[in-house]
């Protein structure tokens, strides 16, 4: 017979087996009959000489089945019978489970988007983040300059293309309002190297690096918000800094270059640096190190090789520059996976695996409540074991119903999952690169169905494990109780163990709220209470030194006379924006090689600049008016600045010569005028490096974000800004509009992210380990009141009664706590890069996590014990 | 543990002795057990009920078919024939029991000698 015949004629074949079955009985009865017996006693006899009717029929039957998964889906429907015979137990197992198996999805859909998901380029284990080593720091990985990025493109031999880029700003304008918009300059081979090419158009051509060419790619969002999808774009020029370029091509949907950076809008050569109106152009100055680069090995060639090579190249160029290159003799080059996730990976890890220990507390606590529910059904088993039920089948049906739940609770988890990844990505901001594309998809999907499937293993191997060790049929013998002890050290390692995770998740959590706590309370520095920042793109090509100055003195002065602004001043790179300018210094009285030179934060500002931000002038005086390109060469420095670089020495009338320049060889001799308190620069820092400010009017770079200290809310001030800038350049856009407390924010966004979610954790950790404790000592409990009764009726007191059960609940937890130090002690150290201000393995907070620890179990024995007090020892001892 | 967990037979005897016996002539269950507990003078253990497992395992495997007729005593029977598939199956099975059962003798006979 063929399966699908065999299928469907089935019924039919059962039937046959039935009737004959019942036909052979009949015969049989019917002999014996004849022989001289008794019907009734014939029939007996029949079925004894028979055997186990319907064991043997099942078995017939189970000839025509597909075993193993028609017993699975018969099991299964069995289950679920049990299951909705039990509501309450099933509940608790769900809801834990689903707390479980939900949040493990949810931190594993962050994870697969963030770091395990391959980039949306082809063969992009191919593609390489190429960095110059800056020896002087560390080394660290540090930027190139255009001079020693045409050089590193030329000698390559081993990737396919390497690809300058960076980003910067630009204003379109054209019709309606100027718009600021995020733009990359780029070498012309970026869309051959990443294989992606526009979706309308072409790519850029070699000779479009020269300068004087303007083209440029529009972005598919970009081109969709202000062209209206409009193709007849092409070849047409659009106003970008009051230049215009052409539209040469618009990339497909969803393209996003710097990787993940999904705010850049457009694309254009590096022609845009190499011409320069008011300095030497960048594309030709070899100290300015301000350039990413992006490449793709060819195949076969591994990163080893490939590094030897570039190495090669740093070295030549280092002897050959001397001066610019000669701490850059070196080259890093890692994936642009590993770039973009780097040191979101420990972090994120740290986090699943945190996640993992919650699910192992659940899976404690259902294995527990498993536990429970088979000794209650003990009798059931043995009645089905008595009329033939195999040992395996028993623990087959129970592994069964734990796979049932399993299935259940991860139905009920991905729910969770998805409406937590919605309250999640919120939290992490923009301080995670990909976060945003964290969903719930199939792979996520697979993840929770395995990790149901392992669960359901995990807490029914207890439950397994006494079954297979008691003699199942014992129940049945009157009056007898099961052995009860195996069970109860089963229940009690389980307990010790929760308690043991949690505890360590607990003091994990600990130190994350305390280091964020630091981070708050740290001195920053800086007063930021009603200060607004904003940004201009102010076109260079119309705005030269002299008229960009105007229009700075216009601004500011027109800034000021706002009704409700206390001071304004502007600073560039403005602290907590995350930006950071590192330029090097001579000393006068110690001069050195130009590469030996020292090098510091620099911040380029206005006057009122500290007085608008809050950070006090200790020392000497503050920039003023005056301090302009016709005056004295002047530079204020911090106090962390004087206290490395001039220790013990009163650093006013010092003189230091930054390399901080619009033309070669131009570098002034500067004179430190004042010390101010130290600021942090960067929103994580602890501490403030040292840093020196240079007054704007020597050094019109371009035009800064303004920051404004006003006396009435700053929010309100927004439109007022917007008429002020527009009364003045109707052209210029104003971006990046926001309080500078909010800027503080969005920069401790990651911190605050792992310290919600690890409290959240163990948070539920926590509950789940004081719901285990309560069962188990409920349970223990009640089967100890015949027990209890005697000990009652005895002379034992009440007190005696809570005491002990107290006792035996104080017993747990210290076996908990014991062994969960020794875990907290260990977790500590994973954390320690995710930690400002407090040490892996502070005392206090340990005590602390052990105190919520004992009192949550405190109050979570106290309810069984005191029902344990309260047990009449007349009802106690009757109801045997 | 119930009694037919009881292992006096080896496996593949009883469907053995159930294909020689439809050989002779078809039979239904009753008849089959019937024959098959007298050939043997009630020497061999047999359950009655294990018969239908084993005539199912056949009739899936094509050995034997089986038709629903009316027995001499006006009983609905279902009786089962050996199909080709069937003989040539016990053909098979017969020489390698008989084999079997050689290699027995030659080890045990040394140890009556």
């Amino acid at each position: 017979m063929n399966w699908w015949k065999q299928l469907t004629s089935r019924p039919q074949l059962d039937q046959d087996l039935s009737a004959e079955i019942q036909q052979h009985l009949e015969e049989r009865t019917d002999a014996l009959v004849s022989a001289g017996m008794p019907r009734a006693e014939a029939r007996l006899a029949a079925r004894r000489e028979f055997g186990n009717v319907t064991l043997l029929e099942e078995r017939g039957r189970d000839v025509w089945r597909w075993g193993m998964i028609e017993n699975l889906f018969a099991d299964l429907r069995y289950a679920f019978r049990q299951l909705r015979k039990s509501p309450a137990f099933t509940a608790a197992a769900v809801l834990t489970l689903a707390l479980g198996i939900g949040a493990n999805t949810a931190v594993f859909s962050v994870v697969n988007a963030v770091i395990l998901r391959p980039l949306p380029f082809p063969e992009p284990a191919r593609l390489v983040a190429l960095e110059a080593l800056d020896r002087r720091s560390g080394p660290l990985p540090s930027n190139f300059s255009y001079p020693n990025f045409f050089d590193f493109r030329r000698y390559n031999q081993v990737f396919e293309y390497i690809v300058s880029y960076r980003t910067s700003n630009f204003s379109l304008s054209g019709a309606g309002m100027p718009m600021h918009l995020s733009g990359a300059i780029v070498s012309a081979d970026l869309f051959s190297l990443l294989r992606i090419q526009p979706a309308l158009g072409r790519g850029f051509l070699p000779e479009e690096e020269q300068a004087g060419q303007r083209v440029v790619v529009l972005s598919h969002e970009l081109w969709k918000a202000e062209f209206s999808g409009d193709a007849t774009i092409l070849d047409r020029a659009i106003t970008l800094d009051s230049q215009p370029y052409t539209v040469v091509g618009v990339m497909p949907s969803g393209f996003a270059f710097p990787v993940g950076n999904t705010k850049v809008k457009l694309w254009t050569t590096l022609a845009r640096d190499a011409t320069a109106d008011t300095a030497t152009p960048m594309t030709e100055q070899r100290g300015a190190r301000m350039l990413n680069a992006i490449a793709r090995l060819k195949p076969g060639v591994s990163i080893e090789t490939a590094l030897a090579q570039m190495d090669t190249i740093a070295g030549t160029l280092a002897k050959e520059y001397p001066d610019d290159n000669k701490n850059f003799a070196g080259t890093y080059i890692r994936p642009v996976l590993d770039e973009l996730t780097g040191d979101t990976r420990r972090p994120l890890f740290i986090l699943l695996g945190a996640v993992g220990l919650v699910l192992l507390i659940a899976c404690a606590n259902i294995a527990n409540l498993l536990l429970a529910r088979t000794a209650e059904r003990e009798r059931e088993f043995a009645i089905r074991a008595a009329i033939g039920a195999s040992r395996r089948t028993i623990v087959r049906q129970l592994l069964t119903e734990s796979l049932a739940l399993a299935l259940i609770g991860c139905g009920a988890g991905v729910l969770v999952a998805i409406v937590c990844v919605n309250l999640l990505l919120p939290l992490a901001g923009e301080s995670i690169p990909r976060i945003g594309e964290a969903v719930v998809d199939g792979s996520v999907l697979s993840f929770s169905v395995a990790l149901a499937l392992l669960t359901s293993l995990l807490f029914s191997i207890a439950p397994a494990l006494r079954l297979a060790k008691t003699e199942l049929t014992g129940p049945l013998k009157e009056g007898s109780r099961g052995d009860v002890r195996g069970q109860d050290r089963l229940r009690i390692g389980l307990v010790v163990a929760q308690i043991t995770l949690g505890l360590v998740l607990l003091s994990g959590a600990g130190l994350l709220i305390a280091s964020f706590l630091h981070l708050l309370h740290r001195d920053l520095g800086l007063q930021l209470e009603h200060v607004l920042t904003f940004n201009m793109s102010v076109p260079d090509a119309r705005y030269p030194e002299a008229k960009q100055l105007e229009f700075n003195n216009r601004l500011l002065e027109r800034l000021r006379a706002l009704p409700g602004v206390t001071s304004v001043a502007e600073g560039v790179p403005l602290p907590l924006t995350g930006s950071q300018m590192t330029i090097s210094f001579a000393i006068e009285e110690r001069p050195g090689t130009r590469s030996n030179r020292p090098s510091s934060d620099i911040a380029i500002i206005t006057p009122d600049y500290f007085r608008t931000l809050g950070i006090p002038v200790i020392e000497g005086r503050e920039f003023t008016a005056r301090d302009d390109s016709k005056a004295a060469p002047v530079v204020i420095v911090n106090r962390a600045f004087a206290e490395q670089f001039f220790p013990g020495e009163n650093v006013i009338g010092k003189r230091m010569q930054p390399g901080a320049s619009m033309r070669d060889g131009a570098d002034p001799m500067r004179e430190i005028v004042g010390v101010v308190g130290n600021a942090v620069q960067t929103p994580l820092q602890m501490q403030a490096d040292p840093i020196y400010y240079l007054p704007y009017k020597q050094l019109i770079w371009f035009v800064p974000p303004v920051v404004m200290k006003t006396s009435i809310p700053p929010a309100a001030m927004e439109s007022a800004v917007r008429a002020v800038v527009a009364s003045i350049d109707k052209e210029i856009p104003i971006y990046g509009l926001q309080l500078m407390d909010d800027l503080l924010g969005a920069g401790i966004a990651r911190p605050r992210f792992q310290m919600l979610l690890l409290a959240s954790f163990a948070g539920i950790a926590l509950l789940l380990t004081v719901v285990g404790l309560y069962g188990v000592l409920s349970y223990s409990v009640l089967k100890r009141t015949r027990e209890i009764g005697v000990r009652v009726a005895l002379g034992a007191s009440r007190r005696m009664v809570l005491g002990m059960i107290l006792k035996q609940a104080m017993l747990l937890v210290a076996a908990g706590v014991v062994l969960g130090l020794a875990g907290a002690f260990a977790a500590g150290q994973f954390l320690t890069n995710m930690l400002y201000g407090v040490s892996p393995r502070n005392p206090l907070l340990l005590a602390i996590a052990c105190c919520a620890i004992a009192v949550t179990a405190a109050v979570a024995a106290f309810l069984p014990a005191r029902r344990a007090a309260s047990i009449d020892p007349m009802q106690a001892l009757r109801s045997e | 543990m119930p009694a037919s967990e009881r292992k006096d037979l080896f496996p593949g005897a009883l469907k053995m002795m159930i294909l020689r016996t439809l050989r002779r002539q078809p039979l239904h269950g009753y008849a089959l057990v019937q024959h098959i507990k007298k050939t043997s003078d009630d020497l061999l253990q047999i359950e009655e009920g294990s018969l239908y497992p084993a005539l199912q395992r056949m009739l899936k495997e094509g050995w034997v078919d089986a038709k629903w007729g009316v027995s001499a005593s006006k009983r609905r029977i279902r009786i089962y024939r050996l199909t080709p598939a069937g003989a040539k199956h016990l053909e098979r099975e017969v020489f390698s029991f008989e084999r079997m059962l050689e290699g027995i003798r030659r080890v045990l006979s040394p140890v009556e000698r």
